[in-house]
């Protein structure tokens, strides 16, 4: 019954309602262009009328028979009510996730009036997607709401809707709604800027969508300070706009909004922050190496100019001025050249004062290409196989480490690089960044890694050269392990460890070892390379306790040296108890703070202790205090041991001990309170340069000592660079027997030593003894004064002479003197000639009254010419004369080539003494080359012309000095003796006719030889010059020469030479006899 | 019969008196001297030869970045490390990783003693312009992090000095 009147009273109506999801094909339509609906505050919205045919019975659902009516999409606003029809409602669920679609029957929605009756209606909506192939279907009455799942993405729904009532159907014509229009459009994205060279800023963005229908824009923009104040922009057709209005400085915040050709606009972007300083143009470039590349910066800030642009490299260098352009006042641009493959920035900055001033931003460089990187990489076998590379630190750049991994060995690997492109390269975990390292974990020790670095930004054009790694030959192994060493007896260190286990190949080890007592200040002696995990080295000595350590590292091939192993401290080898105890004395100070007394053990150091079979590994000090009290320390080889003395008699032994027992000989000692006994009668000390001769003696009747002890203080050791007393303290045990002692060892001067006596009871009075040694300092000081008198008596010498020679500087030439005036020197032969008096020289009135005659023989020996004469025909044939000294001994010895001999001859006993004339007697020996230098010093000497009073400097404390004969002159001359105008002691030299015997043969007058005898420093100077010179003035001068005292038929007279040898008239006013 | 009336008194006295004993503040002290001590040290040697010493970035263009802020106690100072700490966790990795990790440390220790004296933790204040000026500037690491590293030496030098700061909120 009820069956029958639902299908009698129900209008069945069945929506059928198919949503095809088309995720392709987006069509662009119009607010109204949807197949029939329209598009409306983002929802789709359609009116579908259908007319139904007359059916008496309706099955569920769709049936192939039933009949078929029509449906038709309205824009009416007011349904025909007559007509069936449904509102049609689409939109957007969530983030675009749903798309949901209601229909709606409009008898169900006019339910206004109670009293109509309303057929029920059935609807049924399908909805399919074509994603998933599967429709979504739904039916209601009245109503439908189907939703379908569009997984984000935009669509077109293709929606089909069958309504049924009473058996009979209609089926709409098929609607399509695109599902982005039923949404706002995407905020437009990648907002930016760009700055053109002239400055403008041109800002940008993008549309979310690629085939966006938005035509219109706005962009607004705020500075930071206020945010509530928004600058609009509005913009259509095009996606940037010229913010020329912004100021420098500022930070803005910009944002953009589109709207779709649905007038919808779009939610504002996200805000884009903006602040304009300086701008790079362009600001990144990617370039070759050589190129030229120009960037621009554009200074915002009016108050930065472009003249004043400073453009640095890698923040570091100053680009040449040179390179830079000014474009215009805010524009500067650079030219540079990268060589390398590389990264590089360039920063433009604003001269201020002597510094720069810049901003964060930089233009970026990118030279493509590769660079050498210089990667290293280090591997380490374990448990986890890893491998540390290295690199140099790239200025600026930011890298990442790459690598490849192959299963082939690295020799074949660039072979095969190109059919493995496609391979994906493995990154270092640790990223991208500025780091100069990265560890690369479960690495395959036996394959071949090719390990490069990459510059980000670079899009891999900027890499490094890469390197092709087989950890294997890189590993830096673990150090052995297990290190056990031994001092052997026979002075042998004995060494074994264990290898590591990984890698697998064969090792090799060096070992190290330093004796444990010597640690701070020893360097480390090395074994090894050692093929075995063991060794022995010889000592020096024994029973000594080494620190060891070992490393390793691959046998054959590379790899690294492993870090040396833990140390370990060698044990001695000992076969029994040492045997005795150490020798030690004791340093008592008294604290006055605390009011104790610290006794101090100077212990020598007992290593071996009897035989090498008993080493001293430490010592065991007992202590006996007067109670009986005992107790002990154990303690290493120290060499110091302190306590406190409670100034009783107090007992200490000091026993050796090593790992199989203590000494049994020991050494105590004795510390009493009471007064000593006193035994030293005597104690001195003798010390020379090095040596310290100590000795004492004893009183007669008193016991002999046990021992005694020496003890001084070493002065070496600086007492302000607070070496304690305890070392500084020196002592020696002497026998009981010894009375002396000699101490052979640096000794400064002064040093106290004290004298103990060592009873078996304790210590006896000491005595003590300043030794004291001649200070060196004395000595030095007498050196000293030595050689001052000595520079004290040479600069008196030099002093003296030097006088001599400004005093005759000041003799006037004669040829300017009032009386010699109109006289021809050059034709006085005699000295008559030069005083034509008729008193002769008793009227002389030239001669001074107090000078006497002055006569200087020169006698030379009788002597074979030199053969250098002989060549020159200048070889003066000598005789012996009364005077010359023709002694065989004196011929015979040569060493002594010239020698003098003063006397004085026709002195007058009555001479005033203004001038005291010394004849000479010059003998010589032949010396050709001595004769040849002098001749050259006096025909260097001559060129003067003047008698100076270096001529004159010649006296007989100089035997080997420099004198001149004139025998050379007198080439033809038979006289044995010639005289010369030699100066032998005073200052001035002379000729006399009276000695002087010119032979008539010769016709040849004799000579008077102006003689210059330089200093030999000048001499010396003047040889070079001279000696250039010394031929032609030597011939010259045995020309020219012309007796001044005789020869009144001389002839031959060289008047050049007369005229550059001028008369020196003195000479011969000293010989003017006094009148009586 | 007294005994307890004097009890009382010295009951409370002791309680008085523990009251009054610091709060570990030489300690604290101890702690965040070395750690600024390491950071100033790790940052003179990331900065060494980065930039010429006549290069100058002028601070009153990136007032983001903490330059001189006044140290007026815990707040204060922990308010500056935290926009130091996000600075540097925007830079790429290298040896500021190691700084910032430092830095990390050290606020975790000042936080831990604010929290001690119930102070109150505020809000970095210019979180918005800062994330703008590191989104702007992330394309410069290498002179961001000079200038952030720089200022931060020179708070961390301040800090230093200002180490009884350590006492107050």
């Amino acid at each position: 019954m009820s069956s029958l009147s639902r299908r009698s009273l129900f209008i069945m109506l069945a929506l059928l309602v198919n949503f095809i999801t088309i995720s392709q094909g987006l069509a662009a339509l119009s607010p109204s262009d949807g197949r029939g609906g329209v598009y409306e505050d983002m929802k789709w919205k359609a009116l579908l009328c259908c007319e139904l045919p007359f059916a008496q019975t309706l099955d569920d659902g769709l049936s192939d028979h039933s009949p078929v009516g029509q449906c038709q999409l309205q824009n009416a606003t007011k349904p025909e009510f007559s007509r069936n029809c449904l509102d049609i409602l689409c939109w957007l669920e969530g983030e675009r996730t749903n798309l949901i679609c209601n229909a709606k029957s409009h008898r169900a929605a006019a339910t206004a009036s109670p009293l109509t009756v309303r057929p029920q209606l059935v609807v049924q909506m399908n909805v399919l997607s074509d994603e998933a192939n599967h429709a979504a279907q739904c039916a209601g009455e009245d109503t439908a709401m189907c939703s379908i799942s569009l997984h984000g993405n935009d669509a077109t729904a293709s929606l089909n809707i069958s309504i049924s009532s009473n058996g009979s159907t209609a089926v709409s014509p098929k609607m399509q709604v695109s599902t982005h229009l039923l949404r706002r459009p995407e905020p437009p994205v990648n907002l930016h800027y760009d700055v053109t060279t002239e400055g403008e800023v041109i800002f940008r963005w993008s549309d979310a969508q690629p085939n966006s229908d938005a035509i219109n824009y706005e962009i607004r923009y705020t500075s930071n300070s206020s945010l509530q104040q928004w600058e609009v922009v509005k913009v259509k057709g095009r996606s940037w706009v010229s913010l020329n209005e912004l100021s420098s400085g500022i930070r803005y915040m910009v944002q953009v909004r589109c709207q779709s050709h649905i007038n919808y606009w779009s939610e504002w972007s996200q805000p884009f922050s903006l602040t304009l300083d300086v701008s790079y143009i362009p600001a990144e470039i990617f370039t070759t190496p050589g190129s030229k590349v120009t960037v621009y910066a554009v200074f915002h800030n009016r108050s930065w100019s472009a003249s004043k642009a400073v453009w640095m490299l890698n923040g570091q260098v100053k680009i040449p001025e040179s390179q830079y352009r000014v474009i215009n006042d805010q524009v500067s641009a650079v030219t540079v050249t990268v060589d390398e493959p590389g990264f590089d920035t360039l920063m433009c900055c604003h001269q201020w004062g002597e510094r720069f001033k810049c901003i964060i931003a930089y233009a970026k460089i990118y030279t493509e290409g590769m660079f050498n990187a210089d990667l290293t990489c280090q591997s380490k076998n374990s448990e986890v196989d890893t491998m540390s590379c290295k690199w140099n630190k790239i200025t600026w750049a930011q890298v990442r480490l790459l690598y490849r991994q192959y299963t082939s060995m690295c020799e074949t690997i660039p072979e095969m690089e190109g059919s493995k492109e496609d391979e994906e390269n493995m990154k270092c975990p640790s990223g991208a960044g500025d780091p100069r390292e990265c560890t690369l974990r479960n690495l395959s020790l036996y394959s071949c890694y090719k390990i490069w670095l990459e510059v980000e930004g670079g899009h891999g054009k900027v890499r490094s050269f890469p390197v092709y790694v087989a950890p294997i030959d890189y590993v830096k192994p673990d150090p052995p392990s297990d290190l056990e060493a031994t001092t052997l007896p026979n002075k042998t260190l004995s060494v074994s460890w264990r290898r590591p286990n990984l890698p697998v190949y064969d090792m090799q080890y060096e070992f190290r070892f330093v004796a444990l007592r010597d640690m701070p200040n020893t360097q480390w002696k090395v074994i090894g390379p050692l093929l075995e995990p063991q060794a022995e080295v010889q000592l020096a000595e024994s029973c000594v306790q080494f620190k060891v350590e070992v490393r390793c590292r691959r046998l054959n091939g590379s790899g690294y040296w492993s870090d040396w192993s833990m140390g370990y401290t060698s044990a001695v080898y000992n076969r029994k108890a040492p045997e005795m105890g150490p020798d030690f004395w004791r340093v008592i100070q008294e604290d006055p703070v605390r009011n104790v007394t610290n006794v101090t053990l100077i212990i020598k150091q007992p290593v071996l202790a009897g035989d090498p079979y008993s080493c001293v590994e430490g010592l065991v000090i007992e202590h006996q205090a007067s109670g009986r009290a005992v107790w002990s320390n154990e303690t290493t080889l120290a060499q110091f041991h302190s306590f406190q003395w409670r100034k009783e008699a107090h007992t200490v032994t000091i026993m050796s001990r090593n790992a199989l027992g203590i000494s049994t000989r020991n050494r105590n000692m004795t510390l009493l309170h009471q007064p000593k006994r006193r035994c030293i009668r005597s104690f001195s000390a003798v010390a020379n340069s090095s040596c310290v001769y100590l000795s004492w003696s004893l009183l007669s009747d008193h016991p002999v000592p046990q021992s005694f002890v020496i003890e001084w203080l070493d002065l070496k050791k600086d007492p302000e660079q607070d070496v304690s007393l305890t070392e500084r303290l020196q002592w020696v045990r002497v026998q009981s027997a010894s009375r002396d002692l000699s101490l052979c060892r640096r000794f400064y001067g002064s040093e106290e030593f004290t004298l103990y006596p060592v009873f078996v009871d304790g210590e006896g009075e000491s005595v003590r003894y300043t030794a004291t040694r001649g200070d060196p300092a004395a000595y030095i000081l007498l050196l000293i004064i030595a050689f001052l008198s000595v520079v004290l008596f040479v600069t008196l010498l030099m002093s003296q002479n030097q006088m001599r020679k400004l005093m005759w500087k000041d003799v006037p030439n004669p040829n300017k003197c009032s009386w010699a005036k109109g006289m021809d020197f050059r034709q006085i032969d005699t000295i008559e000639n030069l005083f034509p008096h008729p008193e002769g020289l008793t009227a002389c009135p030239l001669l001074l009254v107090s000078e006497s005659i002055c006569e200087v023989e020169i006698i030379e020996k009788t002597h074979p010419v030199t053969l250098e004469h002989e060549k020159d025909n200048e070889v003066p044939i000598l005789k012996s004369g009364d005077k010359t000294a023709t002694d065989s001994a004196l011929l015979a010895d040569s060493s002594e080539p010239l020698s003098l001999e003063a006397s004085t001859a026709a002195a007058t006993p009555d001479t005033s003494g203004q001038s005291s004339v010394t004849y000479s007697t010059i003998l010589l020996t032949h010396q050709p080359s001595l004769l040849r230098e002098q001749q050259e010093s006096l025909s260097s000497s001559s060129d003067e012309g003047n008698f100076s009073a270096n001529n004159s400097d010649i006296s007989g404390s100089f035997p080997g000095g420099l004198w001149d004969l004139e025998s050379h002159a007198c080439s033809e001359s038979t006289n044995p003796r010639h005289s010369s105008s030699y100066n032998s002691v005073e200052e001035f030299s002379e000729t006399s006719d009276q000695d002087y015997e010119a032979p008539e043969s010769t016709g040849v007058a004799k000579d008077l030889y102006y003689l210059e005898v330089n200093e030999e420093q000048e001499e010396e100077d003047e040889e070079e010059i001279a000696e250039t010179q010394t031929e032609q003035e030597n011939n010259e001068m045995k020309v020219d020469a012309r007796p001044l005292l005789e020869g009144k038929k001389s002839t031959a007279i060289d008047s050049n030479a007369s005229q550059s040898i001028p008369l020196y008239l003195p000479q011969f006013r000293t010989e003017c006899i006094n009148p009586p | 019969m007294y005994f307890p009336a004097l009890l009382y008194p010295c009951i409370l006295g002791m309680l008085g008196l523990v009251h009054a004993i610091p709060v570990h503040q030489d300690s604290l002290k101890n702690l965040v001297k070395p750690q600024a001590e390491t950071i100033i040290l790790r940052i003179k040697d990331h900065n060494k030869l980065k930039l010429s010493p006549k290069i100058f970035i002028d601070p009153e263009l990136y007032p983001e970045v903490p330059a001189d802020k006044p140290i007026q106690g815990l707040g204060s100072i922990v308010d500056t490390l935290t926009t130091f700490q996000k600075i540097l966790q925007k830079l790429p990795n290298g040896n500021v990783s190691q700084i910032s990790t430092d830095l990390f440390t050290l606020l975790g220790n000042l936080k831990d003693r604010m929290k001690s004296l119930r102070c109150t933790l505020k809000e970095p204040a210019n979180d918005r312009s800062l994330d703008a000026f590191l989104e702007n500037n992330a394309t410069h690491p290498i002179t961001l992090g000079f200038l952030a590293l720089d200022r931060l030496k020179q708070f961390m030098q301040k800090l230093i000095i200002n180490l009884d700061h350590l006492k107050s909120c």
